[in-house]
């Protein structure tokens, strides 16, 4: 019976579209809110930084270009002064003499060898003194480009040139007019010294630093990009006063700066061009980095977060289908006393329609009988098959009534009340509605009742879902076996307050590790629409609600033993709530 | 008692008429009433000794019978003939004062065994009230016909 009402109805199939529907969402809700913000906060943060890291990286190269220009220009005009005031101190009848100009060509050069040769030339271009290395002295400069400009501007000086000498070097000149007369004193700088004021300065491995002319020649020699006095692959640009950062990323159709930061700026005299260059990937690299690191930790974070929304989503929803089995097979066990309690109620229902025509039946046969004592027939046959269907009446009346009033009792046990019970009558009833299902699986009931128990006040309803049960589980442990028995003993406690029932089958018996969970909601060893795991639970609580005890005793393959103890007298609240119902 | 005036309440007509035969033919005087207000009317114009009640009728229905049989105050003795699921009904109804109750269906050897006491219940019952009643009459002759007025 029990089988019937349960099959395949625990099935979490028909629930599988609303569960990873349900896992969709949640990690669709997950993803929403944890992901996104994550990655929005992230990625902005990193923009964010990534953009001031630059703006500092480019203030940094710029205020690098000004500081260089800066000190150049002081290395100019410092030269520039020394030789003005060396012109405007001394007369050119005084420079003239090779051991005056000798003697301050030393004085100049004493600390820092800062000028390679110094001379005097005067109106006309002649070399009227010269002190230097260099054979120069009948060297004729009228027909220079810098003589004119020396004479015209007072102080000029030259980019550099290769000139007489055929090296690169550059001149100051200062122009003194004296009584009338102008002369030029010149000096060549000691290119070495100058040129290591810029091309010493390193950045990085692919930052270089270099001076240009408005012609595009360089005045320096670049770390990669020429040679001294050579033309430089691309223009110039206009002179102008400001400090200029130009970034080329990698699209810029001019080959030459692709992916390079460039810093310029313009010194006033001469025009020359201080650029401070440095590949694009190692200026910022230090910021690269930093992002590459921070985004990887980023994205880790987001698929950790994802990982762990899955598997707790997972979790939950096996969670959440475990509860609804649970939740599905109370119902059906509510369902199943519900139909018992509906199926009482037809049963009282026809039992009592069906007593009345019972009765007038019964009443029929007596007067028949009444009647056939009193009348007189001698026909012998007739009395002998009168007499014995007027028996058969009878036994098939009684046959109904007993049915009937099977049906009735049944009923009854469908509602809660409290009765005094014949425990022994009773379990005889129970085993006469369960030995049918027994028998088809080759299994005997045995029943020794100590006739000498007396009557115990108790809830017959809640009594007989308990025997059911125990008998349904005994009956079920013997699958595995053809035939077996199930003992039910009926005794006075030893105490003497009550009595003991044992329900002993000969089945599969229940391990060591399972005997503890067996009172256990929804525990069960069945597979999933036979057990629901509450049988055994639904009874320990009815046996301790009634003020009684269960206790169980297995041994694996030989079979199971539940005793229950059950009071003479219920327990006085019991009592009292049923009462008050 | 042969002889003894039993009223039998049934609303099966046929069941009513059955048991009547089947009682007077065992000596029995025996009037059906087939529900309670044509039993009540017959109690209020007759004796009875015994009344054999049926619990489940239309319209009134045999408690509240039971209960008007009560208010009476007759020393009839009432029989309740039950079907087995109402055994509640039943004992509801000795607490209300049935003498006993009988499922149905019954043989008529059960029914009049019962009869048969519930006849002598009521026998004693009436023995014992006379005797209270002369007992009466001999302390307080005034109380006691006040209590024999009262009865009628
Ligand atoms: N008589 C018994 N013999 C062997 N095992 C039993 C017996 N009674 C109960 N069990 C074990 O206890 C478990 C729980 O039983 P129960 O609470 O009635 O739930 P269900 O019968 O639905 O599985 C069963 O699955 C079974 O493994
Ligand atoms: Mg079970």
């Amino acid at each position: 019976m029990k089988k019937h009402f349960f099959n395949g109805n625990n099935d979490s199939g028909k629930y599988g579209k609303t569960y990873s529907k349900l896992f969709r969402n949640f990690t669709g809700l997950t993803i929403v809110c944890s992901l996104i913000p994550l990655l929005l906060v992230g990625w902005g943060i990193n923009i964010h930084y990534t953009k001031f890291a630059k703006s500092r990286m480019i203030n940094s190269i710029q205020s690098r270009v000004e500081h260089h220009g800066e000190i150049i220009k002081l290395f100019l005009e410092e030269h520039s002064s020394k030789l003005k005031l060396l012109a405007f101190t001394q007369s050119k009848a005084y420079l003239r003499e090779p051991a005056h100009l000798q003697h301050i060509f030393e004085m100049m050069n004493r600390e820092h060898n800062v000028i390679t040769d110094i001379g005097v030339i005067d109106e006309n271009g002649r070399h009227i003194a010269y002190i230097g290395p260099y054979d120069l002295m009948d060297k004729n400069y009228f027909q220079t480009f810098w003589f004119a400009e020396a004479m015209e501007k007072g102080i000029y000086i030259s980019d550099m040139f290769m000139g007489f000498r055929k090296e690169p070097h550059f001149i100051i000149a200062v122009t003194r007019c004296e009584e009338g007369q102008k002369w030029i004193l010149r000096a060549t700088v000691n290119t070495q010294a100058f040129r290591s004021l810029v091309e010493n300065v390193k950045i990085g491995k692919t930052g270089e630093v270099y001076l240009i002319n408005k012609d595009g020649i360089f005045q320096t020699s670049p770390r990669f990009s020429g040679n001294i006095m050579e033309t430089a692959p691309f223009p110039t640009g206009p002179y102008h006063d400001d400090v200029t950062v130009n970034l080329f990323k990698g699209d810029n159709p001019d080959a030459s700066f692709s992916n390079q930061i460039m810093a310029e700026t313009w010194l006033p005299n001469p025009q020359w061009k201080l650029v401070v260059k440095q590949d694009y990937s190692e200026a910022f690299a230090d910021v690269n980095h930093a992002n590459f690191a921070t985004l990887i930790f980023l994205h880790l974070s987001a698929i950790s977060i994802l990982i762990v929304a899955v598997f707790i989503t997972k979790y939950m929803i096996s969670v959440i289908k475990k509860r609804d089995i649970q939740a599905e097979n109370l119902n059906q066990q509510l369902m199943q006393a519900g139909k018992l309690a509906s199926i009482g109620e037809l049963a009282a229902g026809v039992a009592h329609e069906i007593n009345n025509p019972l009765a007038i039946i019964l009443t029929e046969r007596q007067i028949l009988i009444d009647l056939f004592g009193v009348s007189k027939t001698d026909d012998a046959e007739f009395s002998e098959q009168f007499k014995a269907s007027m028996d058969q009446i009878d036994v098939q009346a009684l046959r109904c009534k007993t049915i009937t009033h099977n049906l009735l009792r049944f009923s009854r046990r469908t509602q809660s009340m409290i009765e005094t019970i014949d425990l022994n009558q009773f379990i005889q009833e129970v085993i006469e509605l369960m030995e049918r299902e027994a028998k088809t699986s080759g299994i005997k009931f045995i029943a020794d009742l100590d006739t000498s128990l007396p009557p115990i006040l108790s809830d017959p309803s809640q009594l007989q879902q308990v025997f059911l049960n125990l008998i349904n589980n005994a009956i079920h442990a013997h699958k595995e076996k053809s035939y077996g028995t199930i003992r039910i003993t009926t005794r006075i406690d030893e105490t003497k307050k009550g009595v003991q029932i044992t329900f002993a089958d000969t089945g599969s018996g229940i391990s060591q590790k399972n005997i503890e969970k067996i009172f256990d909601p929804f525990f069960t060893t069945k597979p999933v629409g036979q057990g629901t795991g509450l049988g055994l639970s639904i009874c320990y609580t009815i046996i301790k609600q009634l003020g009684g005890d269960i206790a169980v005793k297995s041994k694996i393959n030989e079979g199971t033993g539940f005793t229950l103890c059950l009071p003479f007298d219920l327990p006085a609240e019991l009592k009292e709530s049923m009462m008050a119902s | 008692m042969i002889g003894s005036r039993i009223l039998l309440v049934d609303d099966e007509i046929i069941f009513a008429n059955n048991m009547s035969k089947l009682l007077t033919s065992r000596g029995y005087r025996v009037i059906t009433a087939n529900n309670g207000e044509s039993a009540i009317r017959e109690l209020e114009e007759k004796d009875f000794d015994v009344v054999v009640l049926d619990l489940k009728m239309p319209g009134m229905d045999g408690i509240t019978t039971l209960k008007e049989i009560k208010k009476l105050g007759l020393f009839t003795e009432t029989l309740i003939l039950t079907g087995h699921g109402s055994v509640d009904t039943a004992l509801e109804a000795i607490k209300i004062g049935a003498y006993d109750y009988l499922a149905k269906p019954c043989e008529i050897n059960e029914l009049v065994e019962k009869i048969e006491g519930a006849w002598s219940k009521k026998d004693d019952g009436e023995k014992k009230d006379m005797q209270e009643k002369i007992q009466r009459v001999v302390e307080s002759p005034a109380d006691a016909f006040k209590l024999f007025k009262k009865k009628k």
